[in-house]
Order: structure tokens, then C-alpha cells, then sequence
């Protein structure tokens, strides 16, 4: 049913790019998604929750897997990768892994982001305490805590934002623009798994802009009680088998302590390693950071028929990287019906 | 009076207390986790240049559970009651109520006011709300003044508005003292010691 030839090239096979490979094929055109991995759904398999409503980002990731697979003309090519490509005049020759040499007509990168590495804070003692965690590997503590005994449950969990975000020593000086809303979310979750815990969040200021998430903000921080202490936390000590942490509270103007039994890092989004590799591979636009960058007035384009979705571009939350999806799906299908 | 010394320690804020912010909860129907922490109370408050410490701290401070802290500050008794944090609080927190609370409660524990004479006041300025069910200007500053042996305050301007008939020496009363009284029943000053 295939209205044309044309084939695109998705690389990624997260939301977003699951996204652009159901409009494409929903057009009639050829897609092909590559996914390293041995699944689709990226980062959203690695996840407890969602915000802002809490839903279960296996589900929704599973949603949209049944739309790749039931679509006839999507081709899933997993723990695939690109190995070489060749510039032809319109179109692109893509050597695979799998040693498979195709012909695409347009590309779009969807590859997702990085994370910052943590334990370039030696103060917070990542990697150097048990208990100190990413805000992903929490994720997964928290599908693991389901099944403890509350006794064995920790009382205290602090969370830090802002680790290597706006950061212009050790990090980035960009804001990550999803941790706010995600550590949130975690610290909620901490407290529907055990309402005897406490929480706080250490936070500059806390970044809610988006439909629906000031009142999620607010709901973890009213309903949840969890805390949020105004202040960068400036250091972590071991102490009798906690993490001592030392903050001063900025509203007040005074330090604090508190004694926490675990600790989540809300770590930066960085552009990953393969993204950086398949920009040049592409010579797609990247920015200071090896972000991919759009071309003025072509918001979702980065290269001659190359296209970008997701946090390939800069972080987003699950929601954004579909809405990209399909804007980066559109403009690939307006290039391909022009013949 | 909270001087800086009160804030030369480290606050352990994993420790603090919920029990002060449960009270307020209850007592005030004010939920100060709905705080922003915005400072639009202590921004517009029209007597934060003489407080000790400004509304929005106090409300971190109940957060904290400083209740120690709390009933001994100064603005407890410089609160002037004006509402303005309360009518201009993004989530309508009640804060002139919250700070009548720590008054009482503060009184009620026989803690000594910073101020001069600002318990006689409130003993006063009370005990005719619960005689008349409202506050007789001319009956109170006298009776003030007598018993604060502040003899010739006043006194000037008082005749000056007696004789423009400002003041009305005889105190009017409510019409239904009753329901008023019903409510200094239901909340009695019991000061200890």
C-alpha cells in the first residue's frame, strides 16, 4: 500500500523515533527504524514513573511499540547501528552492522541524550558511598524497593538538582529543563512506597513549565509532603552509616543538615557519544555542546535531508520527543511528496 | 525578640518537628505547605520594617517546626493585623490568623513580650471585645494609659477629638453579646504561671 519508493531512516527507537516511523509509514512511505538496543522504547523501559499523570511508562511505551508493529510499512532493524555512510546526491547509502547496504532518501536522528557522569562531584560521593544514585539508576531502586519489607525501606532520601546543570565549572551551563519535573516525580513515588519517609528535594528554583506540571509540582510537594529546601547542596559526608549532607537554606539564610539513608543526583542530559558520531557521519548541524542543531526557520532540520527528533536535540520530556517525532515526520514526508 | 544568635547553629531539618505545622493546620485551616515562598507577604507587609523576622520566614519557620523561635519573636506583637499579606497571598494563606494563633499561644505560656506594655494592651483591647464585642477607642486608650502610668499620653489629642465628637465616651456594645461571649468560651485565654 506503499504510495512510493521513498525510504526514510530513523535511528533511534525511543519515543521519538517510534513516533516518526508511525506517521511515515502512516503517509506510505518506507521507514526503517534502527534501534542498538535488543528492544524498542529507549530510556522509557529504564522507568518507574512518568509525570505529569503518573502514568506507567512501560504501557505507553508499549502503546506505541503495537503501533510500530502492526504498521506494514515500518522495518524494525534491532542491535543495529550505523556503520558507514556514503553522501550520494539525494539520498544517503547506509552501511549497517548487519553489513546490509541501503539506500535512504531522507534521515532522521533520534538517538536521545546522555547523561553527565556524577562522580565528577566528588563532593556528593557518587560512586565513592553505596546509596548515592543517578535519578535513572533510582528509577530502577524503585521497582527493586517494591518488593522490600517497609522496615528495610529508607526514612530519609534527599534529592539534588542540578548535577552539572547549570554548572559553569564542572558541567553545563544550559539547564537540563526535565529533572525538575522528574525528580518530583521520584520523590512522589519515594512517598507512595513508604508515606513514613521523608523527602527533600534540594533545589535552585523549580522549573514546572509545562502544561499540567506546576500542579504536578505542587501536588508532590502538598499532597506527597515532600520537601524542598531552597540551596545547593555543598557537600556529602559518611556518618554512622548515613550521608550526612550540608546545605544552607537559602530562604532562610542558615545551614542545614540532614541525615539521609540515600541519595539521588539529578544528573545532566548530555549529548551521548553516538550522537556525536552519526552528526559527523551525517554532517548534520551540531551546537557547542554536540547537541544537534536546526537550521533557522527549519526547526526539525539539521542537514541536507537529515532531520532530528528528541533529545538528540536537546533533553525532552516523553511527551515533547513525540510531538518532535511527528513534526520531523511531517517535514520528511512534505520533502518526499515533492517528488 | 529573635536576635541573629538564634540562627548560629546548623538546623538539622530532618529532625524538625511536623507537630507545630499539624496544629496550624487544624487551628488556622491554613495549609502553609501551600507556600510559594514567593515573599509577596513580606513585600506588601505594612509593618516588615519593624519586624524582627518578616512573614514569609515565619512561615519556613513553622516548616522547620521552630515553635521556641516562633512565640518569642517580636512580630508577634508588631503584627498589626492589617491583612494585606492574607489579600495578596498567591495561595491565600491565612497569615494574620496563623500569627493571632502564636499570639495566644505565646501569652498563654507567659512568654515575656520584647515590647513594653504590649500584653496590658492585649489583655485590654480583648477584655473589651469580650465586654462590648468591639474595641471603644476612647475607653481603651484611657484605661491604657492609666494603667501603663502613662498619664499625659493622649491626652491632648483626646480632647481635641472629644470636642470635634470623634470620640464617644459612653462604649457602644453589639447587639447580640451572647454569641460573642459563646466565643471567648470556646477559646479562653489560660495564661500559666
Amino acid at each position: 500500500m506503499s504510495n512510493s519508493e521513498k525510504t526514510a531512516l530513523i535511528i533511534g527507537g525511543g519515543m521519538a523515533g517510534m513516533e516518526a516511523a508511525i506517521k511515515l509509514g502512516g503517509a506510505g512511505y518506507q521507514a526503517v527504524l534502527l534501534e542498538k538496543e535488543d528492544h524498542l522504547g529507549g530510556i522509557m523501559n529504564q522507568l518507574y514513573g512518568s509525570f505529569p499523570r503518573w502514568d506507567n511508562p512501560q504501557k505507553m511505551a508499549e502503546q506505541k511499540v503495537k503501533m510500530v508493529e502492526e504498521n506494514p510499512n515500518i522495518t524494525v532493524k534491532i542491535n543495529t547501528t550505523v556503520k558507514s555512510v556514503e553522501k550520494k546526491d539525494k539520498s544517503f547509502s547506509v552501511e549497517l552492522s548487519s553489513n546490509e547496504k541501503i539506500e535512504f532518501d531522507a534521515v532522521i536522528l533520534a538517538t536521545g541524550f546522555g547523561f553527565y557522569d556524577a562522580s565528577e562531584y566528588a563532593e556528593y560521593g557518587y560512586g565513592a558511598f553505596d546509596n548515592v544514585f543517578t535519578a535513572l539508576e533510582f528509577e530502577g531502586k524503585l521497582k527493586e524497593m517494591e518488593s522490600w519489607d517497609k522496615k528495610d525501606l529508607p526514612k530519609v532520601v534527599a534529592f539534588f538538582k542540578c548535577v552539572g546543570s547549570r554548572d559553569r565549572s564542572k558541567g553545563y551551563p544550559y539547564c537540563s529543563k526535565i529533572c525538575c519535573m522528574f525528580t518530583a516525580k521520584e520523590a512522589g513515588l519515594m512517598k507512595d512506597l513508604n508515606p513514613d519517609a521523608k523527602c527533600f528535594v534540594f533545589y535552585m528554583d523549580y522549573r514546572a513549565a509545562g502544561k499540567e506540571y506546576e500542579e504536578f509540582a505542587r501536588s508532590v510537594i502538598e499532597d506527597k509532603h515532600v520537601r524542598y529546601v531552597r540551596g545547593r547542596p555543598a557537600k556529602v559526608l559518611p556518618d554512622n552509616g548515613k550521608l550526612m549532607i550540608r546545605a544552607e537554606d537559602t530562604l532562610m539564610g542558615v545551614p542545614v543538615e540532614v541525615a539521609a539513608d540515600m541519595i539521588v543526583l539529578a544528573n545532566a542530559m548530555v549529548p551521548s557519544e553516538t550522537t556525536k558520531e552519526l552528526a559527523s557521519m551525517f554532517e548534520a548541524k551540531t551546537d557547542q555542546y554536540g547537541f544537534i542543531d536546526y537550521i533557522p526557520g527549519y526547526p526539525t532540520q539539521t542537514g541536507y535531508r537529515v532531520f532530528f527528533a528528541g533529545g538528540c536535540g536537546f533533553p525532552v520530556e516523553s511527551l515533547g520527543a513525540q510531538y518532535q517525532g511527528a513534526a520531523a515526520a511531517a517535514e520528511v514526508i512534505a520533502l518526499f511528496n515533492q517528488g | 525578640m529573635l536576635n541573629t544568635a538564634d540562627f548560629y547553629h546548623v538546623w538539622r531539618i530532618d529532625q524538625s518537628s511536623n507537630a507545630l505545622k499539624e496544629e496550624i493546620k487544624e487551628h488556622c485551616h491554613t495549609d502553609i505547605e501551600m507556600c510559594l515562598e514567593c515573599g509577596k507577604c513580606s513585600g506588601g507587609c505594612s509593618n516588615a520594617h519593624i519586624f524582627d523576622i518578616t512573614p514569609r520566614k515565619i512561615i519556613q519557620l513553622i516548616k522547620m517546626g521552630e515553635e521556641a523561635k516562633l512565640l518569642r519573636m517580636d512580630a508577634l506583637w508588631s503584627c498589626v493585623a492589617c491583612q494585606l499579606c492574607v489579600d495578596r497571598c498567591p495561595s491565600s494563606i491565612n497569615i494574620p490568623r496563623i500569627m493571632d494563633y502564636l499570639r495566644e499561644k505565646s501569652y498563654n505560656q507567659s512568654i515575656p513580650a520584647s515590647r513594653p506594655n504590649v500584653e496590658l494592651f492585649h489583655e485590654l483591647m480583648l477584655g473589651h471585645i469580650k465586654r462590648f464585642g468591639r474595641v471603644p477607642e476612647a475607653l481603651l486608650s484611657v484605661e491604657f494609659n492609666l494603667r501603663s502610668k502613662q498619664y499625659t499620653k493622649d491626652a491632648q489629642m483626646g480632647m481635641k477629638m472629644f470636642f470635634k465628637g470623634k470620640l464617644n465616651p459612653i462604649p457602644a456594645r453589639v447587639k447580640d453579646i451572647k454569641k460573642v461571649r459563646r466565643m471567648f468560651r470556646n477559646m479562653p485565654m489560660q495564661r500559666e504561671g
